[in-house]
C-alpha cells in the first residue's frame, strides 16, 4: 500500500476531528458549543418554533376525553376540559411550551442547584438556598399532602398538581430542537422531569421572596453602628408617622368555628397569658460578622425582585361607591420586573367544577390572582416580620453542640453537596438546631468571630409545613364571602392582604397568614434561647387576624402599610411596613369620589402624583423665598417646583429636581447620622416629613458646625442648592436644563432571567406613587393589574408585562409590554386588555365575529 | 472487485459541486450538522483530485448552508436569533458574524469531509486493487491487453 496515500488519509482527519472537538466542547457560557450555531438542529430552529398553525391536535396520553384549548390574540390560554385533572394536564402542557426554561431556571435557583445548570461559579447562591433549605421544607410540606389525601381539598390539589406535572412531562418527552428553547440550548441543559416536590419548592422560592429576609441583622447592624438608642428609635421608628392603617374596622370570626391559626397551626387568644415579661439578655454578635453576613446575603439574587421595590396595591368600593352599583377590585401587585415575567396568564373552565382566570405561575396549577364568576380578589404583601435571628450557645469543647433547655444538644447536619455543571461536588453540610437552619454556613466569618463555628440559627415560618398551594385551588372555586373565610384560612405563608368582593356586593379584606406569638423577646433583633421559654410560642388565631368586611366608608385599600392600629388591636404583627405614601394618595382618591367607575379605576392605577413631593416641596419653596440669595438658576428651577402638579411626567423637569432634592433634603438634615458611618441609612422619608412638618430643631442643626445653629429653612435652602450640584454632575443631565427631563434617565426595563435580552429601555412615568417606578432604572413595580367589575365579570380588565411567550421570538414575547405601557394623556390610562371570559368554546368563538379574538385552536387528545 | 472510481465516475467540478449542494441540503434538514462530513465526502466520490474534493465540499455545503439561512431569515427570524446569540458574547449588532462563522465552519465540515472522502477512496481502492493483485492468478500481459480493448 502506498505509503503516501496512508499519509493521506491521516492527514484529512485532523480537520474533521479538530472541527469536531471545536464544535462540541464548551466555550464559557456555550456549554453546548459551537455546534449550535448549524442552520437547522441548534439555535436557529427556535425561529422555526414560534410559527403556530391556526387549529392543532396534540396527543396528550392520560386524558379522559378530548380538551380544547382557545389561544387569544395574547397567546393566552383557555382550556376547556371535562375535569380538573384533564384541564391542569393540558396547562401544565401550555405551561411548558411557553415557559419551560424559566420553570427550571427558578426551581433550580430554590433548590441550590444553579451550578448544575450554570456552573460552579454560581455555587454562592446554592449555599444560601440550601442553607435556607427550601428543598428541606418541601420535602416536609409534601409529605403532609401526602399524609392527609382523606382531606377532600388536599386530595384535589394533590390531583392538580399530579395532572400538571404530567402535563409538563408529556411536553418534555416529545420536545424536538423547534420546541427546546434557546437558552438549553446555550447552556447545553437537558431538562429531567419535572415532579410533584418542583412545585413545593416553588412555592418555597415565592414565599422566600415575599416573606423572607434577615431584617433582624440589619437593625441590630444599624442599631450597633449608630450607638444611640434615642437617635435610633426617633429616626428609624417601627411604624410610620402619617400611615393610614389598612384595617379600620375589624371583623373577628368566630374561635369556636376557627380556633387554630392559618393553616391549622396551633394559636392562642391571649397572647399576654404566654409571656412571662422577662426579656432575655440581647444577643451579642460581632459587627464585622453582621456585615460579612449581610454582604454575603446581598450579593445572592432574590428571585421576585429587589425587597425595596417589591409592594403592591390592592383596593375595592362597594356598590353604594361605585357607579355600577356593585364593587369595583383593582390590584397591581409589585414585583421585581423579568423576562419572561414571573406571571402567567391563562383560563380554566371545567363545566360544573371550575371557571377561573388570571395570573398564576408556569408550572403550577391554579390562578394566583383574578376572578371567577362569582369573586374577583388580588393580594399585596404584608411584609410581616416572620423570620428570627436566634444566637444559638456553642458548647465549648464540642461547637457541634448548642445548648437548649439545660443540656448540650447535637447539631442536626445535612450534606448539601453541590455539584456542578463541570461535573465537580463542592463539599457543604448545613447545621440545624431547634430553631432552624444556621445561616452563618454560607460564608466563612470565623476569623471575625469568637465562634469557630457557625451559631446563628434562623427560624422562619416558611421553613414549616406549608399549605399556601392548597388555598390556590380553594380561593379558585370561591363564590361567597363563606368560602373566602374558608380558603384564606389555609393560607400561611407569604401574609398577603387578601382583597375580595362578590357579586352579592360584599367587599372585604384579609390580612392573612400565620403570625408567630413570641415570648422573651421582642423579635427585632437577634436573640439568644437558651430555653423554650424564648421563642415562638404560639401564633395569632386566624379568627382574629386584621379582616375588614363591607366597612362603613364604602372601601377599602391597601398598600403595603400598617395592617391595623396597634393601639386596638390585641396582637402585635411585626413589620416592617412601606412608608404609607401610596395608601394616603389612593385613600383620598377613594373618598373624594363616590361614583367611581372602571375608567375611574383604571385611572388611579396610573396615577403618578408624588404624595412625599406634594408634602415637602412647599416648605423648601418657602425656605427659598425666606432666605433665597437671588441665584437665577435656583430661581428657575424654584418655579419649576412651584408650578408643580407633583406628577412624575416624564417630559417635566420638576420630577428630577425632586429626585436629587430628596436625596439632598436626607443628605443635608441627618448629619448626626451620616457622620457615624456614611453606609448607614438616613432615615425613611415619613420620618423626614415629620420633621419638616414638625420642625425638629435638634435634627435640623447641622452638628458639624460647631457654635452654629441652622435652621429648617437654612437646611433646606442648602439642600436645594446640593440638589442642584449632583444634578448637574450626573452625566445624563449635565448642565442644559434642556437635557433635565426626567424621562431622559427615567427608563423602564424588563431583563431576561438569565441576562441574555431586556425589553423596554422607554420613558417612564412615577416613582414611589401609585404607579409604582422606583429608582432611575426602573426593575420593579406592577407586575399585574386588575380592574374587576363586580357588575358584569365578563367587562374586567387585566395586563401584565412583557408577554405570554418565554420564546424571545415569539410575537407574544413583549407584546404585552407595549399595551401595558402605552400611556393615553387624554384618558390618563395604561394600557389594558380585556379578559376573555366566555364559558364555552362556542361562546368564544361566536363572539369572534371579525376574527381577531381568538388566535389558535389547540385539542389534545388521549 | 471493482474500484470505487470506477463505480464512480468523475464528473468534473461544476456538477460534483452540485450533488454536494443537494445532498448538504438535504443532510442539514435532518439537523445533524455531522452530516455535512458525509455531504462534503461526496465531492470526494466524483472527483479525482483531493484539492477539487476539498472544493466542492466546501463550496458545497458553503452554498447548502447559505440557502438555508437565507430562507431561515425571510421566515424565521434568523438574524434576529444570530442577534440574540452573539449578544451573550458582548458583541451586540454583530448577529451577520454568527451566520458567517457558522457557514464557514459548515464550508470547513464539507471541505474536510471532501478530502477525507478522496483520500478514503484512494487508499480503499488501492487495497482493493493489491488484494485483487494478491488473491487473482496472474494474466499474461497478452491477455490484459486483450481485456482493456474489449
Amino acid at each position: 500500500m502506498s505509503k503516501r496515500k496512508v499519509i493521506n488519509l491521516v492527514l484529512s482527519l485532523i480537520g474533521p476531528i479538530a472541527l469536531i472537538v471545536i464544535l462540541t466542547m464548551p466555550i464559557g457560557p456555550l456549554a453546548g458549543g459551537l455546534q449550535i450555531v448549524a442552520p437547522t438542529g441548534g439555535i436557529f430552529d427556535v425561529g422555526v418554533g414560534v410559527h403556530q398553525p391556526e387549529t392543532q391536535t396534540i396527543k396528550l396520553p392520560g386524558l379522559d376525553a378530548n380538551v380544547v384549548v382557545v389561544q387569544d390574540q395574547w397567546g393566552i390560554p383557555h382550556v376547556y376540559g371535562d375535569t380538573i385533572e384533564d384541564a391542569f394536564m393540558a396547562m401544565g402542557y401550555i405551561h411548558a411550551r411557553d415557559r419551560l426554561f424559566q420553570m427550571y431556571m427558578q426551581n433550580y435557583l430554590a433548590a441550590g442547584r444553579i451550578s448544575e445548570i450554570v456552573g460552579g461559579y454560581a455555587a454562592s447562591s446554592d449555599r444560601l438556598y440550601r442553607t435556607l433549605g427550601f428543598e428541606r421544607s418541601a420535602e416536609k410540606t409534601l409529605a403532609w399532602f401526602e399524609a392527609n389525601t382523606d382531606n377532600p381539598d388536599v386530595a384535589y390539589t394533590l390531583d392538580a398538581i399530579d395532572a400538571e406535572v404530567a402535563g409538563v412531562n408529556t411536553f418534555i418527552d416529545t420536545m424536538t430542537s423547534v420546541t427546546t428553547p434557546i437558552e438549553f440550548k446555550i447552556l447545553g441543559f437537558d431538562p429531567p422531569h419535572w415532579r410533584r416536590l418542583d412545585i413545593f419548592i416553588f412555592a418555597q422560592l415565592q414565599s422566600w421572596g415575599l416573606a423572607g429576609g434577615f431584617d433582624d441583622l440589619r437593625n441590630q447592624w444599624m442599631r450597633s453602628t449608630m450607638d444611640n438608642d434615642t437617635m435610633f428609635d426617633e429616626v428609624f421608628p417601627w411604624t410610620m408617622p402619617y400611615s393610614i392603617p389598612i384595617v379600620l374596622e375589624q371583623y373577628n370570626l368566630s374561635i369556636t368555628e376557627y380556633p387554630n391559626a392559618n393553616g391549622g397551626y396551633p394559636a392562642d387568644p391571649n397572647p399576654s397569658a404566654l409571656n412571662s415579661g422577662v426579656m432575655a439578655e440581647e444577643a451579642y454578635i460581632p459587627q464585622e460578622k453582621l456585615e460579612v453576613l449581610i454582604k454575603a446575603l446581598d450579593e445572592v439574587i432574590n428571585p421576585i425582585g429587589d425587597m425595596d421595590f417589591v409592594g403592591s396595591n390592592n383596593w375595592v368600593v362597594g356598590g353604594d361607591r361605585s357607579a355600577t352599583g356593585e364593587p369595583i377590585l383593582c390590584n397591581d401587585p409589585h414585583l421585581g420586573f423579568q423576562t419572561p415575567a414571573l406571571w402567567y396568564e391563562s383560563h380554566i373552565v371545567v363545566p360544573g367544577e371550575l371557571d377561573v382566570t388570571g395570573v398564576g405561575f408556569a408550572g403550577m396549577p391554579g390562578i394566583i390572582l383574578g376572578h371567577n364568576e362569582h369573586t374577583a380578589w388580588g393580594w399585596t404583601n404584608v411584609g410581616a416580620d416572620v423570620l428570627d435571628i436566634f444566637v444559638e450557645q456553642l458548647n465549648p469543647n464540642n461547637s457541634s453542640e448548642y445548648m437548649y433547655n439545660g443540656a448540650y444538644r447535637a447539631f442536626e447536619v445535612h450534606d448539601e453537596s453541590i455539584l456542578t455543571k463541570e461535573g465537580n461536588i463542592i463539599p457543604f453540610e448545613v447545621l440545624e438546631s431547634v430553631h432552624g437552619p444556621l445561616i452563618d454556613s454560607i460564608t466563612n466569618t470565623y476569623n471575625v468571630d469568637s465562634e469557630d463555628s457557625p451559631n446563628l440559627a434562623m427560624r422562619w415560618t416558611g421553613n414549616d409545613i406549608i399549605h399556601n398551594i392548597m388555598a390556590v385551588g380553594m380561593i379558585n372555586k370561591m363564590s361567597d364571602l363563606e368560602s373566602y373565610f374558608d380558603a384564606a384560612y389555609w393560607w400561611d405563608v407569604p401574609a398577603q392582604n387578601m382583597v375580595y368582593a362578590d357579586d352579592q356586593g360584599n367587599i372585604a379584606l384579609t390580612v392573612m397568614g400565620r403570625y408567630p406569638i413570641r415570648a422573651g423577646y421582642d423579635g427585632h433583633f437577634p436573640v439568644q434561647a437558651l430555653n423554650d421559654s424564648v421563642g415562638w410560642v404560639s401564633n395569632v388565631p386566624y379568627a382574629y387576624i386584621p379582616r375588614t368586611v363591607n366597612p362603613s366608608q364604602g372601601y377599602i385599600q391597601s398598600t403595603n402599610q400598617l395592617s391595623i392600629d396597634w393601639n386596638t388591636y390585641g396582637f402585635e404583627l411585626l413589620g416592617p411596613y412601606a412608608d404609607g405614601y401610596r395608601g394616603r394618595r389612593i385613600d383620598a382618591l377613594l373618598a373624594a369620589d363616590d361614583s367611581v367607575t372602571m375608567d375611574d379605576m383604571k385611572r388611579f392605577q396610573a396615577d403618578a402624583l408624588e404624595v412625599r413631593a406634594q408634602e415637602i416641596v412647599p416648605y423648601v419653596v418657602d425656605a427659598w423665598n425666606n432666605l433665597g440669595d437671588g441665584n437665577a438658576t435656583v430661581d428657575e428651577i424654584i418655579g419649576w417646583l412651584d408650578d408643580w402638579d407633583y406628577v412624575m411626567d416624564p417630559d417635566e423637569k420638576a420630577p428630577t429636581i425632586w429626585m436629587f432634592l430628596r436625596n439632598a433634603i436626607h443628605y443635608e438634615t441627618f448629619d448626626e447620622i451620616r457622620s457615624i458611618d456614611s453606609s448607614l441609612m438616613l432615615s425613611r422619608t415619613p420620618v423626614l416629613e415629620k420633621f419638616i412638618k414638625e420642625n425638629n430643631v435638634y435634627y435640623f442643626d447641622d452638628h458639624t458646625t460647631a457654635g452654629v445653629v441652622e435652621t429648617r429653612d437654612e437646611i433646606l435652602v442648602r439642600a436645594m442648592y446640593r440638589a442642584l450640584d449632583d444634578l448637574v454632575a450626573d452625566p445624563v443631565f449635565g448642565n442644559d436644563p434642556a437635557d433635565w427631563d426626567y424621562g431622559n434617565k427615567h427608563r423602564v426595563y424588563y431583563d431576561h432571567l438569565a441576562d441574555l435580552t431586556s425589553v423596554g429601555g422607554i420613558p417612564h412615568r412615577g416613582q414611589l406613587t401609585l404607579n409604582v417606578a422606583g429608582g432611575w432604572r426602573v426593575g420593579g413595580g406592577p407586575s399585574w393589574r386588575l380592574v374587576a367589575d363586580m357588575s358584569n365579570i365578563q367587562m374586567s380588565y387585566g395586563i401584565y408585562a412583557p408577554g405570554q411567550s418565554g420564546n424571545p421570538f415569539s410575537p407574544h414575547f413583549d407584546d404585552l409590554f407595549w399595551i401595558q405601557y402605552s400611556y393615553d394623556e387624554v384618558t390618563e390610562q395604561h394600557g389594558y386588555h380585556a379578559i376573555y371570559f366566555y364559558s364555552t368554546v362556542a361562546a368564544f368563538q361566536a363572539a369572534d365575529t371579525e376574527g381577531t379574538m381568538i388566535e389558535a385552536v389547540i385539542t389534545f387528545i388521549p | 472487485m471493482r474500484k470505487i472510481d470506477d463505480i464512480f465516475p468523475n464528473l468534473g467540478f461544476a456538477p460534483t459541486l452540485i450533488i454536494v449542494i443537494v445532498l448538504g441540503i438535504a443532510l442539514q434538514l435532518t439537523g445533524f450538522w455531522m452530516t455535512m462530513l458525509l455531504a462534503g465526502g461526496f465531492g470526494g466520490l466524483f472527483t479525482r483530485r483531493h484539492r477539487h474534493s476539498f472544493l466542492t465540499g466546501f463550496l458545497g455545503v458553503g452554498i447548502a448552508w447559505t440557502g438555508i439561512f437565507a430562507y431561515l431569515t425571510v421566515t424565521a427570524q434568523a438574524m434576529a436569533v444570530a442577534e440574540f446569540f452573539i449578544g451573550l458574547l458582548g458583541l451586540s449588532g454583530m448577529g451577520w458574524l454568527v451566520i458567517v462563522i457558522s457557514l464557514l465552519l459548515g464550508s470547513l465540515l464539507g471541505g474536510f469531509g471532501g478530502l477525507f472522502g478522496r483520500s478514503l477512496v484512494e487508499i480503499i481502492d488501492e487495497f482493493s486493487s493489491e488484494a485483487e493483485q494478491t488473491h487473482t492468478p496472474v494474466q499474461p500481459t497478452e491477455e490484459i491487453v486483450m481485456e482493456e480493448k474489449q
